[in-house]
């Protein structure tokens, strides 16, 4: 019962971190950002290049978020805003595009065998009475620590409200002055940042090869959809409920059924109610 | 001259907002009205409601003796009511035929067959020789127009028309008043429209509804609305409709 | 037998953005079929394409072909729905993996002739269309595209983790084929490729393409215009998935095996890049695509492993650069200039 607790917690953990950077960057600037599942493959990828060339631990997860932030950031730049113009799907399938092309890249330089990132704590420790890996542990106080800040960031700075009022209303927050394209580049970093740090936290327990991109943008697309598109609150709602709904069901029944869950929920949700826990009106 | 449509005590309230409030109306067949009231009365929206794209929360609407409500769009389209937007929306990336044709897929093909028909409705509208155009590159005038065949090619019984003048210059917006008046003239179609620009819209119709904040305050024709004193505090008090043509 | 352009090629996107300027309708040719260009180019097509293997007479490059030939039926059918109406599926895989899987149980497991495979994959794929399709298409934005992705990929998993039935990596080996000799297989996709095509463009061409076209220009008004959207979205789903379906039985059969490759993302990008090349919306173009785009995976060979990366790279240039693709718009630049010549 206990391991199911903190199990849970280090699944929805890792699902908050992608779901939320997911959800922020569609809600302020309409983009469905398919390579999102890159930057945290990236993230891991990143941070194990590092590590082979002897750099410790810290510094190099530091360096890494810090790539793929700066990426995500050209990524935006260059590729999904001239899509921008054409259409939703134009950009859907520009970030598809890149997102393989990714995953090829790191398919050609590391080749498909699963690679290995250290772990940032590799005690262990021991929780009510349960054995906990410490990287595990990690994860949870990461991933509240990083919501929390982004969260405050949103809530309480100059930057952070006129990341709210583009979200609510693009065309009024330009017409105030707000630089919508400088704003849209930054929440992609955040966003890119999240994922890869979601990346190098579970890199050392979870699988890292090419193709890892691919479940986290599924499982990010089904939190959102439930939680509601663009809305951060419904987003950690959500991963909560498919991070602990899994790790009951593996528990109880086998791993094989958890996949299931997420698609479950999601068609669940589509047919019932699109706009999701939260979201506002599916249309826009 | 029989009612051709029955609106009783419609009411639709969004959250706390009541952007229709009460409305009661009927026109006659043929007639050609008119719905005036300054922006937020609650035009736009009666219309989405007589056109079914939102649900009245009361009321009844009754259509050639044939209730309205809870009847999905595309059902109400095929009983004969057709409607334009504001703002212009032509298919992107077809041509005006291809516009008009489509226009008239809901209903069964017309006996001169559906490519006859949109051409004749094409003619109708003064776009002859533009049919292969497309269609989001023409004029907003010529677009103006095209709205309207493709509204005529479903052929309805109540043409409900947003704003059709919106948009246009002088004489435009004299040119399509008359293709409007010439229309309802050939066809004896029932013309409901809404209008902003108060000198235009006398000149159209032969009653008019007029609407504020959702309420209907008059029901009368022309010369006796623009003296009505509800209708002149409802302009007065809060924006004042352009009384020349632009 | 005769295939048909569209006189248009579908061309803005969609309402949210400026719409790229579309290119001026040719004037309207009579009918279903097109004018005489198109009908004697079709012509020309395929009787190049009935005589190549008996000319090359090489096996290898009849493999090629005939693959080819399977993965323009995927394509064409993908354009058909998502290439009309604008409403792009990510997630063709489903069918195609559907079909191959059906083909591959139902003559492995249950020893059922496979040429009953092919009808029955067409119903298993309509099902999953059906399942998807409703509850999504009805929705604005990126429910559908989304959706199907992600069924897609869902469904590669399941054949991996439930490996105990469907082989996991290795697949369902040991499919009958279902000719004897491989000629006799490349004449029958060809057959049912251009059949198919044929159905397809003559249904574009009608006033279901119409509608399916109207959808893409301003789906609200055509909503508004008495049509049932969702209905025709879900039909053309249906029409697409079973084709796809059909498709993916029969390279089953062809192939002797399925693998969860036929569920891949890789195979719906790539089948997403050959309609991109041929001509999004004109419904025949992708073959074209299809065909360009197996030729150049055989001559990238020698890359190897480079071949998905420069599949990848491909796509991106082609959406930044020819949009509007590349075998029909040149077709209809040779119809003009034949046109003008006269």
């Amino acid at each position: 019962m206990v391991e199911i607790l903190i199990q849970g917690a280090v699944s929805s953990a890792i699902y908050a971190l992608l779901a939320v950077g997911f959800t922020l960057i569609f809600g302020v600037a309409r983009i469905l950002n398919l390579a999102h599942g890159s930057f945290y493959a990236l993230g891991a990828y990143a941070t194990y290049l590092l590590t082979t060339y002897d750099w410790p631990l810290v510094p190099a997860a530091i360096v890494a978020i810090a790539f793929v932030a700066g990426f995500g950031v050209v990524m935006e730049r260059v590729l999904v805003r001239p899509m921008r113009r054409r259409s939703l799907l134009a950009v859907l399938m520009i970030t598809l595009a890149t997102a393989l092309a990714v995953e090829q890249l790191l398919f050609l330089s590391f080749g498909s065998e699963y690679r290995n990132v250290p772990a940032l704590v590799s005690a262990k420790y021991t929780l009510f009475g349960v054995d906990v890996a410490g990287q595990r542990l990690l994860t949870v106080v990461a991933a509240i620590v990083l919501i929390g800040l982004l969260w405050l960031f949103i809530q309480r700075t100059r930057l952070g409200s006129a990341i709210l009022a583009i979200s609510q209303d693009p065309e009024a927050a330009q017409y105030m002055g707000i630089p919508s394209d400088r704003i849209f580049s930054i929440v992609m970093a955040l966003s890119a940042a999240l994922a890869a740090a979601a990346g190098i936290l579970a890199g050392p327990f979870l699988t890292v090869q090419p193709t890892m991109w691919l479940l986290p943008v599924v499982k990010a697309f089904a939190i959102v959809v439930v939680g509601g598109l663009g809305s951060i609150p419904g987003s950690i709602l959500a991963a909560l409920m498919l991070g602990y709904a899994e790790t009951i069901v593996a528990y109880m029944a086998s791993t094989s059924w958890t996949e299931i869950i997420g698609v479950l929920a999601t068609l669940l949700m589509l047919i019932f109610r699109p706009a999701g826990m939260f979201g506002k009106r599916a249309a826009f | 001259m029989s009612a051709i449509l029955e609106v009783k005590g419609v009411t639709k309230r969004f959250g706390g907002l009541v952007a229709v409030n009460d409305v009661s109306f009927s026109l006659a067949a043929g007639e050609i009205a008119g719905v005036l009231g300054p922006n937020g009365a609650g035009k736009t929206t009666l219309y989405n409601l007589l056109t079914g794209f939102i649900p009245a929360d009361e009321g009844s609407i009754v259509f050639q003796g044939r209730q309205l409500r809870g009847v999905a769009p595309h059902r109400i389209v095929r009983m004969g009511i057709s409607r334009t937007f504001q703002l212009c929306r032509p298919f992107v990336g077809m041509s005006v035929l291809e516009n008009v044709k489509v226009g008239g897929l809901a209903q069964p093909a017309p006996p001169e067959g559906r490519e006859a028909h949109a051409q004749r409705l094409i003619a109708q509208v003064g776009l002859s020789g533009k049919e292969n155009m497309p269609a989001e590159l023409m004029a907003y005038g010529d677009q103006r127009r095209l709205e309207i065949a493709r509204a005529l090619a479903a052929s309805p019984k109540l043409l409900l028309l947003d704003e059709p003048i919106a948009g246009l210059g002088s004489g435009e917006i004299a040119e399509l008043s008359t293709l409007i008046r010439q229309i309802h003239a050939d066809t004896g179609l029932t013309v409901l429209l809404i209008e902003h620009k108060l000198h235009e819209f006398m000149k159209l119709v032969n009653r008019v509804i007029a609407l504020d904040f959702g309420e209907l305050i008059a029901d009368d024709v022309p010369e006796r609305i623009v003296a009505h004193p509800r209708v002149i505090e409802a302009y007065i008090g809060g924006n004042v409709p352009e009384t020349e043509a632009a | 037998m005769n295939r048909r352009a569209l006189d248009t090629v579908a061309g803005a996107p969609g309402r949210m953005a400026n719409p790229a300027p579309a290119p001026l309708a040719h004037a309207r040719p009579a009918g279903l079929l097109g004018d005489k260009l198109d009908m004697a180019g079709a012509a020309v097509f395929v009787a190049i394409m009935v005589v190549l293997p008996l000319v090359l007479d090489n096996s290898y490059l009849l493999g090629v072909l005939s693959v080819a030939l399977i993965y323009a039926l995927w394509a064409v059918s993908w354009d058909f729905m998502s290439g009309l109406t604008g409403r792009e599926n990510f997630g063709h895989a489903l069918f195609i993996g559907a079909g191959g899987y059906t083909a591959g149980f139902m003559n492995t497991v249950w020893f059922i002739d496979g040429w009953w495979s092919i009808p029955a994959a067409m119903v298993v794929a309509s099902v999953f269309a059906i399942v998807v399709g409703l509850p999504t298409l009805r929705l604005k934005g990126p429910y559908f595209a989304l959706a199907m992705l992600s069924a897609s990929v869902i469904m590669e998993r399941l054949m991996l983790i439930f490996w105990e039935y469907t082989g996991g990596e290795e697949g369902i080996n040991g499919v009958e084929p279902l000719f004897d000799s491989p000629l006799s297989f490349y004449y029958f996709a060809l057959a049912v490729l251009l059949l198919v095509t044929v159905a397809l463009v003559m249904l574009a061409r009608s006033n279901w393409g119409l509608v399916l076209r109207a959808i893409r220009g301003d789906e609200a008004t055509c909503q508004a215009a008495g049509l049932n959207v969702t209905w025709y979205k879900i039909a053309s789903l249906l029409i697409s998935g079973a084709i796809a379906g059909a498709g993916g039985a029969m390279y089953a059969h062809y192939q002797m095996q399925v693998s969860p490759q036929v569920f891949t993302v890789v195979l719906t990008i790539t089948v997403i890049t050959m309609v991109y090349v041929g001509g999004m919306g004109s419904v025949w173009g992708p073959i074209g695509g299809a065909i360009l785009l197996v030729m150049m995976t055989e001559l990238l060979r020698d890359f190897g492993e480079w071949r998905l990366m420069i599949y990848s790279l491909t796509l991106i240039l082609i959406l930044f650069f020819l949009p509007e693709g590349f075998i029909a718009p040149l077709w209809h630049r040779f119809k003009a200039w034949v046109g003008a010549k006269r």
